[in-house]
Order: structure tokens, then sequence, then C-alpha cells
């Protein structure tokens, strides 16, 4: 593949076999092992996988937010928030003024304890007025203005009183909220979302990504969603990328993960959630084994160990290279042609 | 000899049976710290756990649900109530009316499992001492016996005898579960509080530990309360379920029965909130959710506590507090269980 190759013209951030590295005592860690995926624009991109798997660090080597003992090892990473205005995000340093502009202006980004993303000193209002002047230029009563604006678009109750509230004095539920108003306040052309409803009941769950949906909607943006829920993914995603340990092993339209899925990673994975209404027998399927630690990835496939497919002498040698399909699918998988067929329709 | 006459009455298949339990915090403030009001943190909760049942309590945060295994293992004193429990040898004692000294006793027969594996284990002890606490504490066996026991537990839920030196660090999440498992089974109870026990593990991770705890079940003939928020989860393990809102229950019900068509508007919510992983059927479904969030329990709304965010609400629901009755089989907090026609997740 050329990697120089331009970048369609509905693509808006393109990922190409991005490696993070951690150099620790016990051994190098590949927590990003070669991580390929695109976001086009206005879309969904569900990124899912269990802790370890990647996903986190994946999502802060875009914002060159790395922390300081990681090692951005490799590949390439491009923005394109509009025709003719290109960032390779992989080649700006960590606080260059380059990447500030990019972090609030071209990318919100929202995590799940939100208590510990926003400033406990300073109120909801002056947190989002001081990236509105930042970014914006504007004077501190258009920022204030636009910073209640914000609240209200993200339907926060008396939003006037809100900018003037601290975090604490706030619900897990609206402290998301107001996280999110802070994300977009710059019109990003990307969201990225890492686990936002993880900490909350279901209830606000499905509040919050009822307004994701709304505020993508109104503004077109498009959101990378992280998180280890397939729930959650299957309600916002309109594509999905499963991660396992520090690879994306399979790709496809959010209804060809959960109908036609072909990596065995996601299918043993979808039959150990239990599901409402749906009565699976007293015993849950599992995954034999867990998660090997860091610094012993298996050769070949990395999950070949508990893959209760793998063929001894292709898949504990070879690492298998990634199959693409007709309708865009693809995994990595040496016989992923194979399951063709949906694992539960 | 077992004083029949003067024991509480309760069915014979019944292990625990707790009775109008109430718990209020007090809400201090000011400089001389007195008392200006009162969280009622539980309102009047009766239940009746089966013996070689699973019993599912679910509800947001803040509805209580840990707050009434605390108090039934009474790691909190109560307000008020009784909780009735059937001890192995036949005889039902009122644990709420137990000194300390007699509850230590009773622990060999209650137990819980925490959900965090990771502020729930001593660091500086390793396995056998942490396992083996119980048993020193009870004074359950010599020094040769405990180590023989606690590689018998650990064997059980899975964990290699070998790792009996270890310490808890050396584990993954899912693995330090089984620890605190091995734990809360070393003195053989009959009752076992798990709250949380699988939320903070991975998918897969998670399936496995929920397997172990039904193999457990059966090979010991426990009966669980199972306390958390994941209704898929519930839905699998538990007999029967308990929903939770604001310190009060709101429906007790069969499982099966529950899900496909609940009685209280509260349980609709809480189905209709759970995103499915079935990207068609997300989009199909009709999903009732609920605005806004759980009352403050130091100021809860008026009749009904639910009525603020209810979307059948009428004017009776905000004066007249529904008492929990039972209606088709079940029990129901809800003034018009007959009336309205909910939809639940029926397969």
């Amino acid at each position: 593949m050329d990697t120089k190759a331009p970048m369609p013209a509905e693509r808006l951030l393109d990922l190409e076999d991005v490696h993070v590295h951690f150099p620790m005592r016990e051994g190098l860690v590949k927590a990003v092992n070669g991580v390929t995926y695109h976001v086009d624009k206005g879309e969904v991109l569900g990124i899912v996988g269990e802790s370890g798997s990647g996903k986190s660090i994946t999502a802060r080597a875009i914002m060159r937010l790395l922390p300081r003992n990681a090692q951005a090892a490799g590949g390439r990473i491009r923005l394109r928030p509009r025709t003719g205005e290109e960032f390779e995000l992989s080649a700006l340093e960590r606080n260059s003024r380059a990447v500030r502009q990019v972090r609030g202006n071209h990318i919100g980004m929202i995590f799940q304890e939100p208590m510990t993303a926003l400033s406990p000193v300073h109120t909801i209002g002056d947190q989002i007025c001081r990236t509105i002047q930042l970014h914006m230029g504007l004077d501190k009563r258009a920022a204030r203005a636009r910073a209640a604006d914000l609240l209200a678009r993200v339907r926060m109750p008396r939003p006037q009183q809100m900018l003037d509230n601290y975090p604490h004095q706030l619900s897990g539920g609206m402290r998301q909220r107001a996280m999110i108003a802070l994300a977009i306040s710059c019109n990003p052309s990307l969201l990225i979302a890492d686990e936002p409803t993880t900490a909350l009941d279901v209830t606000t769950e499905a509040q919050i990504l009822d307004l994701l949906r709304e505020l993508q909607a109104e503004s077109g943006m498009a959101i990378v969603f992280i998180t280890h829920n397939f729930g959650v993914v299957a309600d916002i995603a309109d594509r999905v990328a499963v991660m396992y340990l520090g690879r994306i092993v399979e790709t496809a339209s959010v209804d060809d993960i959960f109908y036609a899925p072909k990596h065995p990673y996601t299918r043993a994975l979808l039959n150990s959630i239990p599901r409402l209404g749906v009565d699976q027998g007293r015993r849950l399927p599992t995954i034999p084994g867990m998660v090997p630690d860091p610094f012993s990835v298996p050769a070949g496939c990395a999950f070949n160990p508990r893959c209760t497919h793998a063929v001894a002498g292709v898949c504990d040698v070879e690492t298998p290279p990634q199959r693409q399909f007709a309708n865009g699918q693809s995994a990595r998988c040496h016989f992923a042609d194979t399951f063709a067929e949906a694992a539960h329709a | 000899m077992l004083d029949r006459a003067n024991m509480p009455a309760m069915d014979d298949d019944t292990l625990i049976s707790v009775r109008n339990l109430k718990k209020y915090f007090p809400i201090h403030a000011g400089w001389l710290r007195r008392q200006i009001g009162e969280v009622r943190a539980i309102d009047d909760v009766s239940l009746d756990i089966r013996k070689g049942e699973t019993f599912g309590l679910v509800g947001e945060s803040g509805s209580g649900k840990s707050t009434v295994a605390r108090l039934m293992l009474r790691a909190y004193t109560l307000t008020d109530g009784s909780i009735l429990f059937r001890r192995g040898s036949g005889e039902v004692v009122d644990i709420s009316r137990l000194s300390e000294r007699q509850m230590r006793e009773m622990r060999r027969e209650m137990q819980m499992i925490f959900q965090d594996p990771y502020s729930s284990l001593n660091p500086r002890m390793n396995l056998l001492e942490l396992v083996g606490e119980p048993l020193v504490i009870h004074g359950v066996g010599s020094r040769g016996e405990i180590r023989d026991r606690v590689a018998e537990l650990l064997r059980v839920v899975g964990l290699r005898p070998e790792f009996i030196l270890r310490y808890p660090h050396a584990f993954s999440g899912g693995q330090r579960q089984r620890i605190g498992i091995a734990r809360a089974l070393a003195l053989n109870p009959s009752f076992i509080a798990a709250d949380e026990a699988v939320s903070a593990l991975d998918v897969s991770v998670a399936a496995q530990n929920i397997n172990l705890l039904q193999d457990l079940q059966e090979q010991f003939g426990l009966t669980y309360l199972f306390i958390t928020h994941d209704l898929g989860m519930v839905e699998h393990i538990a007999n029967r379920i308990g929903v939770m809102y604001l310190g009060r229950l709101m429906e007790i019900a069969d499982t099966k029965a529950l899900f496909s068509k609940p009685l209280h508007p509260y349980t609709e919510a809480l189905m209709g909130s759970v995103p499915q992983p079935d990207p068609r059927g997300n989009r199909t479904r009709k999903r009732i959710k609920i605005t806004g969030e759980i009352a403050n329990p130091a100021n809860p709304p008026t009749g009904c506590t639910f009525h603020p965010r209810c979307p059948y609400a009428q004017e009776r629901c905000r004066t007249e507090v529904p008492a929990l009755r039972p209606v088709a089989g079940r029990q129901v907090r809800c003034h018009f269980a007959e009336d309205l026609n909910l939809s639940g997740v029926a397969a």
C-alpha cells in the first residue's frame, strides 16, 4: 500500500500503522501495535475492546496526549477538518502551537470521569469561557453568552445559573453534560469520547447517548466512541472496530459486527454477554483463559491460545494479515472467510 | 434444644425474611453539628429470600441496594425493622436484635463479596492470610488445617493452590475477585451477598466469574443476594428480582415475569434505558426512557417518590404514597399497576 496516498474526499481522520510503546523494566510493552483505522466526516466509529487492548492509548495518540513515558514508535495520523486543510498529527510535538490549535478547534475530547477531567477549583462557566476566548478570540461577555448557549444545547437545566457552579455541585450526568459542552465549544469536526457513559447509571447513560446523537445530527461532527460495552456501541455507532492486545482485529458496519462477525474474538465476546429477554441457558459461554500480560504477547495471532478455532502451525506462527471483504468488513484472522455465517441471527 | 414456640414465624423454605427495614442517616450541620434532618436511605423495605435461590436487587446508584445488603449483615445498625435468618441448625433468629458478639457468630453463615477487587483485599497479606483470616478469627483448626483448607478453597474457585504465598498484586482483577469469593466461602456460609461482584470486570472475565458463582451455588447449596445495576446480568443469574428506587422497593417479581411484563413504570424505564447488543433491535424496539435524575433522598418528592420522572403520573401520585401490594402474584408499589400496560423485553 502506498503510504503517501492522499485521503479520499469523505475522510476526516486516518490512522496508518500506528505504534505506541512503553519501555518498562520488565520489557517493552507494545500497547498499540500497528493500528489502522479511519473516520469519515459525520460518522460514529465505535471502538470496543477489553481493558488493556489499547483503545484509549490510540485515542491519546491522536490527541498527542500520550503519557510521558510513552514512545510514539511509528505510523501516521492525519486529520482533514476542512477541504484544503490537513494536519499530520503524528508529526506534531506534544505541546506545539499547532497541536494546541487542533485540540480544542478541530478535535474535542470527553472522558469517563468528568470529575477528574474538569478543574475542581474553577466554575463550569470559567472553564468553558477560557476555552472559547482562547480559541475563538471572543471577549468576556460574548464568551459567557456562548457558554450559556452551549449549556442549553447540552440540555442543562438553568444554564445561566449553572455557569457559576463548580463541578462538585453537579451530579455525574450533569458533569458529563458540562464536559460535552466544553468539548464542543469550538465546533470541532471530531469528538473523541473515551468511555463517557461507563461511570453513569443506565438511565443517565441513555440520556447522554441521546444527547450525543442529537448534537451529532445538528452539527455533523464525527465521533470516535470508545467503550467496552457492546450494548452502547450497538446503540450509537455506524461502524465498529474491535481491538485486542494493541491491534484492530475486526472492522465492519455495526450490523455486520453484530450479525455477521468474522473474527473468532468478536464472536466469542458477543456470545459471553447476557442479553435482556434472551435465555442463554444456565452457563454463559466464555472465552477460555485470560488476556495475556503485555510482556508476553503470544506469537502469531495474539488471540490463538484462547481461540477455539486455532490451527497449530498456522495461528501460533504467522501473524494474520488484514483480510478485506467486499462489504467493507475486514478481519485479522487466517480463517476469516470461513466464518461467513452469522453468530446469531 | 430449639424452642420452636418462641421462634419468630417464617415460611419453611425461606432463608431470610426482611420486614419493614428502615435506615435513616442523620444530617448534621452548623457549628454545633446539630442534627437538622435525616436521609431516609432505606424506607420500609420488606423481602423474603428463599433457600437456594438468587435474589437480584437492581436500581440506580443511590437507590439503597448496597445499604440493604449491609444492613442484612449488620455492617450498619438499622433504624427499625427486623431481619429473620434461618440458621443451619434450623433455628430462626432475628438478627436485628443480636448483640455485636452474637452477630460475629452469625457471620459464619452470612458473608459478602465486594465490587472492587483492588481495594477490598489487604495488599500486605498473602492468599494464605487473606483466605485464612476468617478461619483464624473464628478459631477454626490448627495452622496446618487452615493451610489445607485455604489450598482447597483456592482450588474450588479455580486458582492454583501453589499461589498460596503470593500477594494480591500478582493477580488480575478477575482472579482477585475469586480470592474474595474464596474468603467468603471459608466458613461454609449458607448466604452470600454479592455487591456488584462482577461489575468492575471485563466482559469475558465477568462471564467466567458468573459461571463460577453459579457452580458454587449448586455445589454448596448457597443462597445469593445479587446486587447489580446490570440488568442483563441479573436476568441471567437471578430467580427473583427486587427493583429499588430511592430507598424503597418498587416491584418484586419472578425474573421471567418481570422482564416479559413489568408492572411498575420505573422497571419499564430501567429496561428501556439499557442499550442492547442488537443494533436492529435498538432501532425498532419501543424504548421508554426517563428524564431527569434520581431525587435527593434528604428531600424526597411527596406521594410516590418516582412521580416527577414517571410518564404516567397523575394527581393521585403527587399526594398519596402508594403501598407495596400484591398484584398478579407479585408485589408492586404503584397506584395504577393494574391499569398500565407496560412493555418489557420479551424474547
